[in-house]
């Protein structure tokens, strides 16, 4: 016989604690241990067998993981959290005797914790930081535009504002925001940083309801913790690429309300430069009596200054033509760190990815980048500047705006260079002819399809095409709303990149070209024998309708590639009505009798499975529906119209 | 301004209204009244009082000089509370000095305010005057009673004079309570009903009887109050025993009590305070006490404290706090470093939270009109509870961007989310992506395992009741029904053609032609019987002349020995005889069932009925010879036991797993058999691998009723309720490693249809031909080919 086991030594009875049990242990109440669960990132759990994990008792509780308790205990901001209770105690006493001076000593030395250590366990790689940013930037963004009331206080709003701001400007300085979304919760930006996708909400910007049923203390420990994690992301952020953290605030421009623009970016490397070059002169006046290999340094870093300088011009400039250039640069190195595809030993290239992809992604991303750049684009007073002076300028457009907008517009509305204008008005008065009249859906549009579109569909007043969402990945059977959409013919801008995209068409030809090549081997094999195949087939075990369904098939493959030049257009879902063929019939009747075959899980398993399917495609088949309906009475009441 | 002391009378005053008392027509009765009565308006007191006089003038007259003396100094301008004083020194002055008549009068002032009139006021200074005249003690404490009394205790006056002790005169402080009391009732503040049985009603200060004054009875009373307008300010006093009249003074208290205010009008409660010590030197301090030392001389303990201090600041212990004290501000840092940083190790337990779902189409403000939700839609979404729905939004077009309104639930959608990050179990879960036409297995085509029945060959229509039995003869030419008809049919299967028609007296169970080809015999099932037939018309005369001497050796060896009591071998009549039918046997139960042994020397009955469940464990349902060795399986509810005939015993107990069989059969190779079930379920039995089924399938809506192998192709069929007829291929390899394969080849739909629930009830395949027979509750019988 084997070891006895006793109950509830092993297992879930022991990795598993609940709520209450935690709460003892830590000795803390019920709104510290939230406070820490908070901060810590420490969650419930769902234990597979509830009656185990509770030692048998099947009373409703929350569960928590026992290590997680374990490892609250040895947590330092535990310890503060005990050392303000007794603040809090021993200033209730004080105040409540009247001693304002000792309470203010007492305020002065209130125990303050920091998060940074919890920042840095939760978050080991920087990676792993920027991959939870989303929610973070979500919360920042809120609370920058919240009123300020008993509970939120207005440095945490003024602290929010700052942080989306910083954050802004790094998107805006490394241009890596690549998707925008207009919806009617907000306005959703995707950006790409290091190769982590983030995503976040930004609330339009109306002064926010503050909700009663909303818990604040909640909000605002997140909030505290989301702080800190988005100080130290942009801290590492700006230094990453060279600029000073924090930047500066321009006071007179943030009076006038700049937005954004009243942070001061600079360079790292040109403050450094400013001091040195104070400092050159009496240096060089004592040059005497260095040694040669100091004068050598010297002129080196004179050098390296006289290039940096330029490039702290190009930095402050707000043109965006050089900052291209330098993500150009950028760009190529980063390219060259790829590791040189490893000759295959086959001596095929087929399904690795090759040099050259990397190098077309790497011009389609540089070519992304500069969407806007040789645009000049001025908001008109009733558009939503904090967003498109934000989305345009991350795509290397200039940006000017009425001065109702706010101060530090580059360029006013009468300047010449302007090729865009945005509005969102019935109609438009005046007209300068060498602009364009669009509305601000057009800026959101042609990032999500990476090219410049053409203006005319979006014209003021004009009745706008649906904006879709670039975060739906169409999978096969999802609906697709109009594939059309995005097919609006790029602008004839002057733009270099123009040729490429042509190129990349060409590109996309040669594909063809090959897949063409493969389906005329298909059909020569064809040629041969079929009775020969027929027993080349039998003699490898396939069965005979295998086989057969397989000639079919390449048959069916054939008449389809005849057939799709003249029905290529044809819409993708069939419709249900149509009269099944035999050899349907059959497949379907074939697939009848299998499923008798199956055992009992797996058909509980199928059952479900089909369930979600049938779910998805009758949500699909409600949407044709619907569209068909709605083109239909489209169709009637132009008919109507026509005959009136 | 005189002070009034309420306090002195009104403990025993009881609101009532005025009782028998005439004070009008007696003025003395009046008098004695009017003392207590503090309360009276100022002319009615006046109008007594000159009452009084009148009565008193001639005893007083003397007095009267007096009073006006006095009453002129009292005028001069008489402090109240030298007058209060001498009130005081009065009361008992008065009532030593006065004589009965005057006494009344005295009291009488006594306890009322002086000031009201002038002339009371006077005629107590004159009672001032006679202070040293003690003689009439006792008359004075008689006098509050009344008129009829007041001659009673003049007799024991004379007789206790002596004894009586006389006090000194009292000289009553100011304010003393006492001094003011006159000819006071001094049994204290104790329930008076104690007296109510004796004369008197307490007892003056000098000890004697105080008498209980005269009270009328309740008409008097009432004409009284009737008679007195006043009536209703009198309240009775129950020390005294007798009514008095509050006076306004009196009213003015008790009005003022009821409004919760102080008695006194003219009390101020917010006096102004008199500081004895204050920062003024006073000439006459009230303590002389010398300055202590502590004053001026700096303390040794401070000094040490400070010193200490000192000391600490000195020593830099106690830095002096900055001015302007800002909070720290949180500072940043590189806080990753990339070189050392690791990423932190996978753990089963640490679930990081799901990001929040990206936007839809139909979140956009500007969506496709297809996603715009109808009004229905609308209504549906608002009734919906709010955790019910699928979105927590509804989808909305604005025309252009500047329409869009802020989102209303935006900070609670943020809060909910921060509720799930931190309150939300988190939970693995292995979402299963896999293709659902992967789970369904592969099996060959069904066009490979030809050939298998596909389609409906021959019809054979003639019977009037369900068709439960058929069954085809060895050779493949014949096929016998039973029906609920009472009828057997024999059917010419080529052509659908009835041969022949047996009318029996009971509903036919089951038919089973005898499988020996050299016999033709067909086995019925009616009732309590079994009968055995020789179509002879459908054989040749020697097959039949074969079958018939068959039989008749059958039937002797039977009946030769003991007759059996459970099964009788009978003679069928000429009658019958003619018709075909051979032999009966008649047996104690309806039988279900008939089964021949594979050569057709032996078969086997089942009668369900037949109550020996303790034998074979359960309602037989089925039974089977097994088709190449000496076994015997039974089937019960639950189970299917193999025995062997020869040892005669239980081999094998298979377990099916299902709640009832319906049917069953063995595979011709004899190592395999299926059986149906009401439950619906077909279970195939490996005899060699397993007591448990190797395949249980349910593709069958209603129960199974009928399974059968065929004899010769890899083949099974199963009918059921529903009216469907499954074929299945059915291979046993005779490799024993490989297991059987079973493929289902063809779902026939509705053969047969529903009626009172039953469907298709018998599947027979014929012998050598892949052809599927079935009979059903709608009365035909299907050949399928």
């Amino acid at each position: 016989m084997g070891k006895l086991h006793k109950k509830g030594k092993a297992g879930a009875a022991i990795n598993y604690i609940t709520r209450n049990q935690a709460l003892k242990k830590l000795q803390v109440t019920l709104a510290d241990f939230r406070r820490l669960c908070i901060l810590k990132g420490i969650y419930p759990r769902e234990p597979k067998n509830k009656k185990k994990a509770n030692k048998g008792s099947t009373a409703p509780s929350t569960f928590y993981y026992a290590k997680d308790i374990q490892y609250l205990m040895h947590e330092p901001i535990l310890g503060k959290f005990r050392e303000y209770k007794t603040f809090a105690k021993k200033m209730a006493k004080v105040m409540s005797k009247g001693q304002y001076s000792t309470a203010k000593t007492l305020a002065e030395n209130k125990p303050i914790y920091t998060l940074d250590h919890i920042i840095k366990e939760r978050y080991p790689t920087f990676t792993d930081a920027l991959r939870d940013l989303d929610d973070a930037l979500c919360m920042i963004f809120l609370f920058a535009t919240m009123p300020k009331t008993e509970k939120i206080k207005s440095e945490t709003i003024e602290n929010c504002q700052r942080l989306a701001a910083e954050f802004q400007h790094y998107i805006l300085h490394t241009r890596s925001l690549r998707k925008t979304f207009l919806s009617i919760k907000g306005i959703y930006y995707q950006a790409e940083i290091k190769g982590q996708t983030v995503t976040w909400l930004v609330p339009y910007q109306f002064s926010q309801d503050v909700p009663t049923d909303v818990d604040f203390r909640v909000m605002l420990t997140f909030l505290e913790f989301h702080q800190t994690l988005c100080g130290f992301v942009n801290y590492r952020l700006y230094s990453d690429v060279n600029l000073v953290y924090p930047p500066a605030l321009d006071l007179k421009l943030d009076e006038g309300g700049a937005g954004m623009n009243a942070l001061i970016i600079e360079s790292t490397q040109s403050s450094a430069n400013i001091a040195k070059t104070v400092n050159q002169p009496i240096t060089s006046s004592v040059a005497a009596s260095l040694s040669k290999e100091e004068k050598q340094r010297l002129q080196e870093s004179e050098k390296r200054l006289k290039s940096l300088s330029s490039k702290i011009a190009r930095i402050q400039e707000t043109e965006d033509n050089t900052t291209t250039a330098e993500n150009d640069q950028d760009a190529d190195s980063a390219m060259d760190e790829f590791p040189a595809p490893l000759p295959n030993l086959d001596g095929t290239a087929t399904g690795t990815v090759t040099f050259t992809d990397i190098q077309k992604a790497s011009q389609h991303l540089t070519h992304f980048q500069s969407l806007f750049s040789n645009c000049a684009i001025f908001l008109s007073r009733e558009v939503p500047r904090y967003s498109l002076e934000f989305v345009l300028r991350a795509l290397g457009a200039q940006v000017g705006w009425d001065a109702v907008l706010g101060e530090g517009s580059p360029f006013d509305e009468n300047d010449d260079r302007i090729t865009h204008q945005i509005s969102d008005r019935p109609t438009q008065g005046h007209r300068f002819l060498s602009r364009q009249y669009v509305q601000p859906q057009w800026a959101y549009d042609c990032i999500n399809a990476g090219k410049i579109l053409v203006g005319d569909a979006y014209f003021v007043g004009k009745t706008l095409p649906p904006h879709l969402s670039p975060f739906v990945e169409a999978k096969e059977g999802d609906y697709v709303p109009d594939a059309n959409q995005f097919e609006g013919q790029t602008e004839d801008l002057a733009i270099e990149s123009g040729d490429e995209d042509e190129e990349d068409e060409d590109e996309d030809d040669e594909d063809e070209d090959e897949e063409d090549a493969d389906e005329e081997e298909e059909e020569d094999a064809e040629h041969k024998d079929l009775h020969q195949i027929e027993l080349e087939a039998e003699a490898k075990g396939v069965a005979f309708t295998e086989f057969e369904a397989k000639e079919n098939k390449k048959k069916t493959k054939a008449a389809k590639a005849a057939a799709e030049p003249a029905a290529s257009s044809a819409p993708a879902t069939r419709s249900a009505g149509k009269k099944r063929t035999a050899a349907e019939a059959e497949a379907e009747e074939a697939k009848e009798l299998a499923k008798i075959m199956m055992t009992n899980k797996q058909q509980k398993l199928y059952t479900k499975i089909q369930y979600g399917k049938d779910k998805k495609a009758a949500e699909v088949e409600k949407l044709t529906k619907k569209k068909e309906q709605l083109a239909k009475t489209a169709k009637a009441s132009a008919n109507k119209k026509a005959k009136k | 301004m005189p002070s009034t002391r309420p306090t002195r009378k009104a403990t025993a005053l009881k609101a009532a209204p005025a009782l028998a008392k005439k004070a009008t027509p007696e003025p003395t009765k009046k008098a004695v009244v009017a003392p207590k009565s503090k309360k009276r308006t100022v002319e009615e007191a006046r109008d007594d009082s000159e009452d009084e006089f009148g009565e008193v003038a001639i005893d007083m007259a003397s007095d009267d000089d007096e009073e006006d003396m006095d009453g002129d100094d009292e005028s001069d301008g008489a402090e109240d509370f030298p007058e209060e004083g001498e009130e005081g020194q009065d009361m008992s002055a008065a009532d030593l000095e006065e004589d009965e008549d005057e006494d009344s009068e005295g009291s009488y002032m006594d306890g009322d305010s002086i000031v009201d009139s002038q002339e009371e006021l006077d005629e107590e200074d004159v009672e001032d005057d006679e202070e040293s005249d003690f003689d009439d003690l006792v008359e004075d404490d008689i006098d509050p009673n009344f008129g009829h009394n007041l001659n009673e205790p003049l007799a024991p006056e004379s007789d206790y004079n002596p004894i009586i002790r006389e006090y000194p005169e009292i000289d009553p402080v100011y304010d003393s309570d006492s001094s003011t009391e006159e000819n006071e009732n001094t049994v204290g503040n104790i329930p008076m009903h104690w007296y109510d049985d004796y004369p008197h009603i307490g007892y003056d200060i000098n000890g004697k009887k105080i008498m209980r004054p005269a009270t009328g009875d309740e008409l008097d009373k009432f004409l009284s109050t009737m008679d007195d307008p006043d009536s209703w300010l009198s309240a009775h006093n129950y020390k005294e025993g007798q009514d008095v009249k509050l006076s306004a003074e009196e009213l003015e208290i008790i009005r003022r009590l009821e409004g919760n205010r102080i008695p006194d009008a003219d009390y101020n409660p917010y006096e102004d305070q008199v500081e004895f010590f204050s920062s003024k030197t006073e000439i006459m301090p009230l303590s002389a006490a010398p300055e202590p030392k502590r004053r001026f001389i700096p303390s040794k303990h401070e000094a040490k404290r400070i010193m200490k201090i000192v000391r600490a600041i000195r020593e830099g212990r106690i830095v002096p706090r900055k001015s302007g004290y800002v909070p720290p501000k949180p500072k940043y840092y590189n806080l990753w470093n990339d070189a050392e940083d690791k990423p932190r190790e996978e753990h089963v337990m640490h679930i990081t939270a799901p990001k929040m779902k990206l936007p839809t189409h139909d979140e956009s403000y500007n969506p496709p009109a297809e996603y715009l939700p109808t009004e229905e839609e609308i209504k549906e979404w608002n009734e919906m509870d709010k955790e019910d729905r699928p979105k927590n939004y509804l989808p909305q077009k604005y025309n252009a961007l500047r329409n869009v309104p802020g989102y209303g639930q935006f900070i609670q959608e943020r809060f909910e989310r921060c509720l799930d990050l931190y309150l939300a179990p988190r939970v693995r879960k292995n979402r299963l992506n896999i293709d659902p036409e992967s789970l369904i297995p592969k099996l060959p085509s069904p066009r490979d395992l030809q050939p298998f029945p596909t389609r409906l060959a021959i019809e054979f229509l003639g019977h009037e009741g369900r068709v439960r039995s058929i069954s085809v003869d060895p050779t493949g030419l014949w096929m016998a029904s039973g029906s609920d008809d009472k009828t057997v049919r024999i059917w010419e299967i080529s052509t659908g053609r009835c041969m022949a028609t047996y009318y029996l007296d009971e509903l036919v169970t089951s038919v089973v032609w005898g499988p020996n080809k050299e016999v033709a015999v067909l086995a019925v099932a009616c009732g309590y019987k079994v009968g055995l037939i020789l179509p002879e018309k459908l054989f040749s005369p020697e097959l039949a002349l074969h079958t018939e001497e068959y039989l008749k050796a059958g039937f002797a060896s039977v009946t030769t020995g003991e007759p059996n009591p459970k099964a009788q071998w009978k003679q069928p009549t000429p009658a019958e005889f003619e018709k075909g039918i051979r032999v009966w046997v008649h047996l104690q139960k309806p039988v279900k069932q008939v089964t021949w042994h594979r050569k057709g020397d032996y078969f086997s009955t089942v009668a369900p009925d037949a109550n020996n469940s303790a034998k074979t464990k359960g309602a037989v349902q089925r039974v089977m010879f097994h088709p190449t060795k000496p076994m015997f399986f039974v089937a019960t509810q639950r189970y299917v036991r193999q025995y062997n005939l020869q040892r005669q015993e239980l081999v094998k107990t298979m377990q099916t797993g299902v709640k009832w069989i319906s049917s069953l059969d063995v595979h011709p190779a004899g190592d395999n058999l299926i059986i149906g079930s009401y439950d619906k379920r077909l279970c195939w039995f490996d005899l060699d691998l397993s007591s448990k089924p190797y395949k249980t399938l349910r593709y069958h809506q209603q129960a199974i009723r009928s399974v059968a192998y065929h004899k010769r192709y890899p083949l099974f069929a199963s009918c059921a309720d529903d009216g469907n007829v499954q074929i299945f291929h059915g291979m046993v390899y005779n490799d024993l490693l490989q297991n059987p394969l079973i493929v289902p080849v063809k779902i026939l739909k509705n053969v047969h249809q529903r009626v009172d629930a039953l469907g298709a009830l018998c599947v027979e395949w014929h012998p050598t031909q892949p052809w599927l027979i079935s009979s059903g509750a709608d009365h035909t019988i299907k050949l399928f080919s």
